[in-house]
């Protein structure tokens, strides 16, 4: 079961990281003259800790550094009468920080409901809400942090979701401009908000539409859907610190009811696999393409097919092993950003495209693109027929 | 006439089919009305919102019946009117079938695909 990663409290509490952020930050600032890959190995640890320091409750800095820390954090409170955590200080500049909007539906089919959670504002006890709230900015970590993008549409701009929408609506979406949540019927489904790879993968819907605007029909949409499965993935695996190794690779673990027989939507590592329900039925995926589906329904099935990349993927960061947020992860973000897809490509010029950006960011015949390579043979794709 | 609803698509990926006979049901004309009113040679043309469901309806006339069959697939916000009447009254009036998902098609090589 997933478990959501609590926002951190107000009170400071015991450090569990051996190197508190603040000596982190004073190394990567001050000793940089001196000691440039001392200097450079805290930036490093600042930016790949960040959300495990965050699990583990960052205390406060010292006497020492206070008028430090609270002079570089007595703007930008214009947040009407809550408690809302300062950004670390950081030598990463102002952490970026997200503009999240959370609206109620409330039963209906309306968009976009009623706001009744801006950003900065504290929790409000409906779980819907909150979970998206946070869910909303595990994603936009990711990829501001890992990715440097400024929110989904390059510009700091909202992110925005609806909870309560529809009548024990059984599902979740993008609708282009936000991302939409069912409350589930209760008995199948549970809800979809606390499952953060559900909600890093309708979020990521957005980021295709603003790159490579993958055409959600046929191959270009089993791509879509791929594209949405990985980075509901990786934020996953970013906000839990794991790497491909201890990663699930499920998409949708918890939003079953426990009378399901399943552990999830989709497994990325094994379609094909993630239920086998007798009300349900068995996870349909291939995991192959040989067994690629050609179906009209689904639009031509879409949330099919996407199992045979979707195990490309999951294979490549299993062989490179460590985050996969940085290697593969960050190959098919530059494929996503490269400017070279088309709506309407298939499976054949997309691998094509994540091996020459995997070469183009880590070199030709280095161990990224060698896994790339790799995983997608694995699954009957070859990426060098179609050079890019 | 048998009028048949199947959903496919949502995050899940999971196809349900419902299947009522209509002369089976109480107010068979009432479902005739409705079958009649609808712009089959119309659908409303919207794009697939990702993850959102699609739809296919079908009317399928019993034999030796002088009804016409007809057929649709629908986006999920094309659902309106009386297509919405229509499947809100299939749903009512069935238990859904799950799918296997491959919608009765078949797994095989695609020959030129890949883009």
């Amino acid at each position: 079961m997933t478990r959501m990663p609590r926002p951190t409290p107000l009170r400071p509490a015991a450090p569990h990281a051996i190197v508190p952020p603040w000596l982190l930050d004073r190394i990567a600032e001050a000793a940089e003259p001196r000691f440039p890959i001392a200097s450079e190995a805290a930036r490093r640890s600042l930016l790949r800790d960040r959300p495990m320091r965050e699990l583990r409750n960052a205390a406060e800095p010292p006497p020492f550094l206070q008028h430090e820390h609270e002079h570089e954090h007595d703007h930008d409170h214009e947040h009407d009468g809550h408690e809302h955590e300062p950004p670390a200080a950081t030598v990463l500049g102002e952490a970026p920080e997200p503009d999240r909007r959370i609206s109620d539906a409330e039963g209906e089919e309306t968009l976009p409901g009623r706001l009744v959670r801006r950003e900065g504002q504290p929790e409000t006890g409906d779980a819907s809400v909150d979970e998206a709230y946070d869910g909303l900015g595990e994603t936009f970590r990711l990829f501001t942090r890992v990715y440097g993008r400024d929110a989904i549409d390059e510009a700091g701009g909202t992110l925005e979701a609806t909870v309560h929408f529809g009548d024990r609506y059984d599902n979740a979406f993008w609708d282009g401009e936000r991302m939409v949540f069912g409350d589930g019927d209760g008995e199948v489904f549970q809800g979809f908000t606390n499952s953060l790879s559900v909600i890093g993968h309708e979020l990521a819907h957005g980021l295709t539409e603003r790159t490579a605007r993958l055409r959600y029909e046929g191959q270009s949409g089993a791509l879509n859907e791929h594209v949405s499965d990985v980075f509901g993935a990786l934020v996953e695996q970013y906000a839990m610190g794991q790497d491909a190794e201890a990663a699930t690779w499920l998409i949708g673990e918890g939003v079953f009811t426990p009378a399901v027989e399943g552990r999830a939507l989709r497994s990325l590592l094994e379609p094909g696999t993630a239920y086998d329900d007798d009300v349900l039925g068995r996870d349909p995926q291939p995991a192959h393409f040989r067994d690629y589906i050609d179906t009209a329904e689904d639009n031509g099935g879409v949330h099919l097919n996407s199992g045979i990349p979707n195990r490309a993927f999951a294979l490549a960061a299993r062989e490179l092993g460590g985050f996969a947020w940085e290697h593969v992860g960050r190959i098919w973000y530059d494929t996503l950003t490269s400017g070279r897809l088309r709506p309407d490509d298939g499976f054949l010029v997309f691998a094509a495209e994540t091996l020459r950006a995997a070469e183009q960011r880590f070199g030709v015949g280095s161990r990224e693109a060698r896994a790339v390579e790799s995983g997608w043979r694995e699954v009957g794709i070859e990426p060098r027929a179609r050079r890019a | 006439m048998d009028v048949i609803v199947s959903r496919s698509g949502g995050i899940a990926g999971i196809r349900l089919t419902w299947r009522v006979d209509v002369d089976t049901q109480p107010d068979p004309d009432r479902w005739y009305v409705l079958i009649r009113a609808i712009p089959w040679e119309q659908p409303p043309p919207v794009p697939p919102e990702p993850d959102r469901y699609v739809y296919r309806i079908r009317c399928e006339p019993h034999e030796d019946t002088p009804a016409e069959p007809h057929e649709a697939t629908l986006a999920e916000r094309q659902l309106t009117g009386p297509w919405r009447e229509l499947v809100e009254r299939v749903r009512e009036a069935a238990e859904p079938q799950r799918g296997g998902g491959t919608g009765g098609a078949t797994r095989r090589r695609p020959t030129t695909r890949g883009g």
